[in-house]
């Protein structure tokens, strides 16, 4: 996660997304941006809709990004773990790469291959409480079979695969529904989180209802008026409560060949 | 125990989207945002993940310890209390790296004296690759910018004040907190009604006149930790040193929300401060006017002879300021007089000691003074002698002070600095300090040294006390100074001890003991006393443990 997997992340995004990069140095890019990413990542809805209502073009703007070893003189924004326009190009990416049919590309002269459907499910898993912290998680069922997998993408990430269908082959209706399959891949993951360790939410736990005792022998002692000590109330509940948020960064309906779906289930990476 | 928030999201979303043939993805867009997932994650709840991507700050360890405990103990709300000089600024600017990288931070509002901002804003981007806005004449988004610093004075305005309280703010930092510490005043209402989850409060000077000023700063942080405000008061009212208990019991309530190092148990020692007081005479015509002004006594209240006598230590034209100040106010002849006297007398003794050791050094040297007229006067008199030096005041605004500290950086010799700019100015390629008249508080002037004494300097720092003999400076040096062997000791002893004697903080004592003493032996009896206050309280510290 060094600086220059940020560099490099953030040029593809821009490119995969039509946008033009003017200056394209190694450590300074300046990207004129197209309408959509404009509207994404400038927030200036005003001017949009101003744009709209008077039935005009509009100006994109362009965005000049700096890697770190630029210092403060130079022109751009810097692309480092933890900078706002990171964090918000993170966000457009997974936004635009949310859900996906795709299909291996097959040469076959064999006639009618058949394709077996996948639901392949990038979770994020995030345990919040005193502290904080992620799990991903790439889960991959076979809605034919019911063969489940786990590591799914960075196998999937290997193959080649497109929006459209390759000549001879066809994609099969899936045996199990999308929804049941959908609701036993998040089982599983249940059934994985309950096997971790918990103590971070008992400390968690202790250390909300600590704080809250405090507070509340405070607003008792009336030092502290209603208003504040809801203020205060609301935000030990957002440092302490022990919580896990289960999200679905992404997810596809993947068509695979018998063969690579074998595949699916033994290799190791 | 844990709640558990499902996505409900997904589901009905991709079975539209697959439905219509809509919105879906190619595998190129699934794959990006796979790997934008990747960057995003928190792999661990422990530890520092900043550190690993910034490799090209050296921090030290109590200074990645200080992070840990804040983000991983104290869950983001605390007091950083490093004596000056440890790099307060640098821990809160990794705690708050931390939380950015850890994506539990967002919003932010970083509250600074004005004078301060610029540093501000200028270090988060250079070390920590944090870019912050901070508005200027008419310009503030405060909704927008996700980063901003700004002063207090700033952010209270009318215009400001409304939008600010409206947003909640993932982290508020404050630095110089201590000035927060009257919980009447409408600066310290203000930074109480914030709506935020993290919270760090900077100062080098947890407690400055009694215990309540920290009550007030752990209400912000924590309220209820002390108990409340009332009882607080009846308790530690009349804390005095002999009650070592209820010390050691706010200790370890504090050591839960506060952070403090000390010089002393950072091994920062490897620069030197070697001190020496360098104490002169008065030739015989400012001896003569010195003597004069001790007519004052007799029709003005001594604060005012005081004034006087401690100005007239530092230049002819300090005190020739307040001298005619106070002739346009009730004229006489004996004033008169003395501003007469006053122009005729050489250059002032302290003048050419200092340009003597300047030129001798050849060196660059910061001197700090308490008076603009003998900032101008000194600035003077070193052209005189063909040496080059650049003032600096804290009141000048953000681009002069750069200007001048660039310049005195590049080329000139000597700053010369009023008390206004001791500061959040840093000048570690300097390492002379002359103190060219002394603070009767003795942490003022370790602020003073701090400013090149600090993180970053790599050689030993001299520092040059000037005093006059038989005059108050004397009495200050040799009594408060090197009894208290101030220099020898880190202050952070002391500062406790200093802010804490009953009936008052130091700086209070010594100004009520030089008003309202009678006579010399009784100034010097009265100062003695208190000293040996001072130091009977350091011993039993060192005692108890």
């Amino acid at each position: 996660m060094n600086s220059a997997s940020h560099y490099d992340f953030t040029k593809q995004f821009f490119q995969l997304n039509g946008c033009k990069i003017d200056e394209d140095k190694p450590k300074q890019m300046k990207v004129k941006l197209t309408k959509e990413m404009d509207e994404a990542l400038m927030n200036r809805p005003f001017y949009w809709h101003y744009i709209k209502k008077m039935n005009r073009e509009g100006e994109t703007l362009s965005l000049t990004f700096k890697d770190i070893s630029l210092g403060e003189a130079e022109e751009g924004i810097y692309l480092h773990g933890g900078t706002p326009k990171l964090q918000q190009i993170y966000q457009v990416a997974l936004e635009k790469g949310y859900t996906a049919r795709l299909y291996e590309a097959v040469e076959t002269d064999n006639q009618n291959l058949a394709l077996h459907p996948w639901l392949c499910l990038n979770m994020r898993v995030t345990f919040r409480g005193k502290q904080s912290k992620d799990l991903l998680l790439s889960l991959g069922l076979n809605l034919i079979n019911g063969a489940m997998v786990h590591e799914a993408m960075p196998k999937l990430i290997k193959l080649d695969l497109t929006s459209k269908v390759s000549d001879y082959t066809f994609p099969m209706t899936p045996l199990i529904k999308m929804e049941s399959g959908y609701k036993r891949l998040l089982r599983n993951i249940e059934l994985h989180l309950e096997t971790l360790d918990t103590q971070w939410a008992v400390e968690s736990l202790q250390q909300l209802r600590y704080e809250q005792e405090l507070l509340e022998s405070f607003y008792n002692s009336k030092d502290v008026d209603t208003d504040q000590y809801e203020k205060e109330l609301e935000q030990l509940h957002v440092r302490y409560q022990p919580r896990i948020h289960l999200q679905v960064a992404n997810g596809g309906l993947i068509y695979l060949t018998s063969e690579t779906s074998q595949n699916m289930l033994r290799t190791q990476i | 125990m844990i709640e558990i928030h499902q996505d409900s999201d997904f589901l009905p979303q991709f079975s539209n989207r697959l439905d219509e043939s809509n919105a879906l993805c190619s595998f190129e867009e699934f794959k990006l945002a796979w790997q934008g997932l990747k960057l995003q994650s928190i792999p661990q709840f422990e530890g520092v993940l900043a550190l690993e991507q910034l490799p090209h700050i050296q921090f030290l360890d109590h200074q990645v310890d200080a992070c840990e405990r804040v983000v991983h103990e104290m869950s983001g709300r605390a007091i950083l209390a490093d004596e000056v000089g440890l790099g307060k600024t640098l821990e809160a600017g990794l705690i708050l790296k931390e939380y950015m990288i850890r994506g539990m931070v967002k919003k932010v509002l970083i509250l600074t004296p004005a004078s301060l901002v610029n540093q501000w804003t200028q270090e988060l981007s250079e070390k920590f690759y944090i870019q912050a806005a901070s508005p200027r004449k008419k310009h503030a988004d405060w909704r927008n910018w996700d980063i901003t610093v700004t002063s207090i004075d700033m952010a209270k305005r009318e215009q400001h004040q409304e939008e600010i309280l409206s947003m909640t703010y993932d982290m508020i930092i404050i630095d110089e907190a201590h000035k927060l510490k009257n919980h009447k005043t409408k600066n310290f209402q203000f930074v109480k009604q914030l709506k935020k989850t993290y919270c760090l409060l900077l100062t080098a000077t947890p407690i400055q006149n009694q215990l309540s000023d920290l009550f007030n700063l752990v209400s912000i942080l924590k309220p209820g930790y002390l108990g409340d405000l009332t009882e607080f008061k009846k308790k530690y009212k009349n804390t005095s040193l002999e009650e070592s208990q209820t010390q050691q019991h706010v200790h370890s309530l504090l050591g839960k929300l506060m952070i403090r190092n000390l010089r002393k148990d950072t091994g920062l020692d490897t620069s030197k401060r070697k001190v020496k007081n360098i104490t002169l005479s008065f030739n015989d015509e400012e001896q003569w006017f010195y003597n004069e002004l001790e007519k004052l006594k007799t029709n003005y209240p001594s604060f005012t002879w005081l004034t006087l006598a401690k100005e007239f230590c530092s230049s002819r034209e300090a005190c020739f300021m307040s001298l005619k100040a106070l002739n346009e106010k009730s004229p006489s002849d004996f004033k008169e007089q003395l501003m007469n006297k006053l122009g005729e007398l050489p250059h002032h003794t302290k003048a050419q000691k200092m340009a003597d050791l300047i030129e001798e050094s050849g060196e660059k040297f910061i001197v700090f003074t308490e008076y603009r007229a003998t900032q101008f006067y000194l600035q003077w008199f070193l052209q005189q002698r063909g040496i080059s030096s650049v003032p600096f005041s804290g009141k000048f605004n953000k681009s002069k002070r750069d200007w001048m500290k660039q310049l005195f950086k590049t080329r000139a010799q000597v700053m010369i600095a009023t008390e206004a700019g001791a500061e959040g100015i840093n000048l570690q390629f300097c390492h002379n300090m002359i103190n060219y008249d002394l603070p009767w508080n003795p942490m003022r002037l370790e602020q003073r040294i701090g400013r090149i004494h600090r993180f970053g300097q790599e050689k030993d720092v001299n520092v040059f006390n000037f005093a006059i003999k038989n005059t108050l400076e004397d009495q200050i040096l040799t009594l408060l100074y090197e009894k208290i062997k101030l220099f020898q000791n880190a202050v952070g002893d002391l500062d406790s001890i200093l802010e804490q004697i009953p009936g008052g903080n130091f700086e209070k004592h010594v100004q009520s003991i030089l008003q309202e003493s009678e006579s010399q032996g009784e100034i010097d009896i009265k100062l003695r006393n208190l000293v040996s206050y001072v130091e009977y309280s350091v011993e039993e510290r060192k005692e108890s443990g």
